[in-house]
């Protein structure tokens, strides 16, 4: 088996450890013997390679870099990847990237900057007298899609640093909304700061204020993302091994026992 | 109580009698504070001055008799700096220089406290806190590029008369991401910074193969002297991951290389607007510390030499506290963003390091996230070389070994880290290497 890994602007879109996403499916693919090749889509990639990906990410960005990749992913890139994810096909949209893929971005002062509008969120800056969310986060999985799978770990932990506000299920009619909050804020801000969710599913998409290497420390999200690339790509349903995970485990377990003090259950399977 | 009577004396004396008595007030407080043990004073005694009197660092720098001399930049502040102060007395100018690495304003009145009569002052600068000590030191520097002598606020028969013009010498190093959390976005300084250099009256020296340090001196009226690197053999392969600047600040292009040297330095240019790399005026220095980056160090401190017309003479040079200093069979590199790491990795390793000890940190100065070490190119360590890890995120750093495809064996305990009799590089974040340096030496710091 083998698969094409997608990575948005990596010259761009890539400002603190991001590349850890990357490294992770990479190498957890090829601890198991599928073959994973990592396909940099930058400014001047053409759109018909793009859309022969498996799996897209794409990370967050300074504000210069994401003004000169913004156009780009608006009008060329992100209409492609829009397809992609309604054809079922996973992706990670962390930080910046995921303020992107909402119906728009609206910054403290000018007019709203439009997204893709992927998932059903907007996001607002609320001025420059608020203060950033900035912080160690641990949360817990609520997606009804990630539990169908059975994993050790229920929690997972990053680091958050945005100005942003997002809001999810905009419209009056957020109960037939698809967009699902991804999990709940345990220690840290999260989307907003307010209603104590974190992130956003939207198929087999996921968008995460975790910013930069949120897969090495949760690595039940790696796997989640490579099995449904697998499936959608080969038509049928994978079990692969589990790997050996002791220090992934120590570094996620760090985390949770640090600054997620509340007790948390594992999943029994 | 002392510090209200301080303060109504002020009101009452004249400028010149109230700047003598915070001298004398922030000695005392810099005598006790290192007598009572809460650290060798190297920031109190300048705070509780600026809190007296927010001008303090203006008034203190007038009695400097040649001037003050500016290093910023994300690495090689501190390492620079020392070399200018070794240039400047090898030419038998006495200085009067941060070393302990308290470069905000605070630190730097400290310093001026301990010894304000020196020739020069040369201190190393935070980058957010390069524009304002910048507008607090130029107030009164004509067009020349000479600041106004200040002598009227002192009375001292000792404040010589007889030379009243001063300069102001700003080094722009490079910009790297370093502590997003902390510092915030490289382009966010590097505003900043283009601002205060607009209205500023000081002569500049900047690394003209950063594209976005040498853009603010493209920009600025003032002359400005260029350092780089021309040694077409030191390119590196390929470009390195953690780069901030590939993109035409101008006009937005992706620029092109020639080569580069490390991270976003390189000869550059941009293929659309024709912004390209402005030639060096100094491209070629003799470093007495290993590593491209210290060649980086050692031009600029060459280019103030120049600037001041003196031999850019470094005998006598010892390294700054954890940068490349020696402890018995310990030497520590300090590495606190990624391309400090890559740096320090390529050059221990091209000094042929068999074992080497990675120490990661997430306290206030070293930044609380750690992602950034997943931009680090671990992957270049041979298998030959034993690694050791530890820090408070000892985990995360042996979780990013293990992708790069590096074993490690983890100390959850820095004190057993350290423990072998055999020669052992150690690249610390900053908070580890001042524990490491209590470790081996018994003290805090300097």
């Amino acid at each position: 088996m083998k698969l094409t890994i997608a990575w948005l602007h990596p010259d761009l879109m890539s400002t603190y450890g991001d590349r850890g996403n990357i490294i992770c499916i990479e190498k957890r693919c090829q601890w198991r013997g599928i073959a994973a090749t990592v396909m940099p889509v930058t400014l001047e990639t053409h759109l018909s390679a793009l859309s022969t990906s498996d799996l897209i990410f794409m990370g967050g960005a300074q504000d210069r870099q994401q003004k000169l990749a913004g156009p780009d992913f608006l009008k060329n890139k992100g209409p492609v990847v829009k397809k992609m994810v309604e054809k079922g096909i996973p992706a990670l949209f962390v930080c910046a990237a995921y303020q992107f893929v909402g119906h728009y971005y609206k910054p403290y002062q000018g007019d709203p900057i439009p997204g893709v509008g992927i998932f059903d969120l907007y996001t607002e800056h609320p001025g420059d007298q608020a203060k950033r969310l900035i912080g160690n986060v641990v949360a817990e999985l609520i997606s009804h899609q990630l539990s169908a799978i059975s994993y050790q770990q229920k929690t997972i932990v990053g680091f958050e640093n945005h100005g942003g506000r997002t809001y999810l299920n905009t419209n009056s009619k957020s109960q037939t909304s698809t967009t699902k909050p991804f999990a709940k804020v345990i220690k840290g801000f999260g989307n907003n700061g307010e209603d104590g969710y974190e992130g956003a599913v939207y198929k087999n998409a996921i968008g995460s204020y975790f910013h930069g290497p949120l897969l090495p420390k949760n690595p039940h999200l790696a796997d989640w993302l490579i099995q449904k690339a697998l499936e959608v790509k080969y038509n049928t349903n994978v079990h692969f091994r589990s790997l050996d995970d002791s220090i992934e485990n120590k570094a996620h377990g760090f985390i949770v026992k640090k600054y997620g003090s509340q007790k948390i259950d594992t999943f029994r399977n | 109580m002392g510090i209200l009577r301080l303060a109504s004396l002020a009101q009452d004396g004249t400028t010149a009698s109230f700047t003598g008595v915070i001298i004398i007030f922030g000695k005392l407080i810099s005598l006790l504070s290192t007598f009572l043990h809460l650290g060798s004073g190297a920031t109190w005694p300048g705070e509780v001055a600026l809190r007296l009197s927010p001008t303090m660092l203006s008034s203190l720098a007038s009695h400097l008799k040649k001037g003050v001399i500016l290093i910023a930049g994300t690495n090689g502040k501190t390492t620079t700096a020392l070399m200018i102060k070794t240039i400047l007395e090898n030419s038998r100018q006495s200085v009067v220089h941060n070393a302990s690495g308290a470069n905000l304003e605070n630190g730097i009145v400290s310093a001026l406290i301990q010894k304000s009569d020196a020739d020069w002052g040369v201190f190393e600068v935070d980058e957010n806190a390069l524009p304002s000590v910048m507008s607090s030191l130029s107030s009164r520097v004509r067009s020349d590029g000479e600041a106004i002598s200040h002598q009227h606020e002192i009375a001292s028969s000792k404040t010589p008369r007889n030379d009243n013009k001063k300069k102001l010498i700003i080094v722009l190093l490079n910009l790297f991401r370093d502590q997003l959390d902390r510092y915030g976005e490289v382009d966010v300084i590097a505003q900043k910074w283009e601002k205060a250099l607009r209205s500023t009256k000081a002569m500049i020296i900047a690394n003209a193969d950063d594209p976005l340090v040498a853009h603010l001196g493209l920009h600025t009226k003032r002359s400005v002297t260029y350092f780089g690197i021309n040694d077409r053999t030191k390119f590196l392969a390929g470009m390195e991951h953690a780069t901030d600047s590939t993109f035409c600040l101008h006009c937005g292009a992706r620029l092109a290389y020639e080569g580069i040297y490390f991270s976003h330095l390189g000869i550059w240019k941009c293929p659309k607007c024709g912004q390209k790399r402005p030639k060096p005026d100094i491209s070629e220095a003799k470093s007495p510390l290993p590593g491209l980056y210290n060649l980086y160090n050692a031009l600029a401190a060459k280019a103030v030499a120049k600037t001041l017309d003196i031999q850019a003479d470094l005998a006598g040079f010892h390294p700054a506290f954890g940068r490349q200093e020696e402890i018995g069979n310990v030497k520590i590199f300090l590495s606190k963003n990624p391309t400090g790491f890559n740096q320090s990795l390529r050059t221990v390793l091209d000094l042929g390091a068999k074992q080497l000890l990675l120490v990661l940190n997430d306290r206030i100065p070293d930044g609380r996230d750690v992602s950034w070490i997943w931009d680090v190119d671990f992957e270049m360590i041979p298998r030959t070389v034993s690694v050791r890890v530890s820090g408070d995120r000892v985990y995360d750093l042996a979780l990013r070994l293990k992708y790069a495809g590096v074993k490690s064996s983890i100390f959850e305990h820095l004190e057993d880290a350290l423990n072998t009799s055999e020669l052992l590089y150690v690249l610390p974040t900053y908070s580890a290497m001042l524990e490491v340096r209590k470790i081996l030496m018994g003290r805090k710091i300097l």
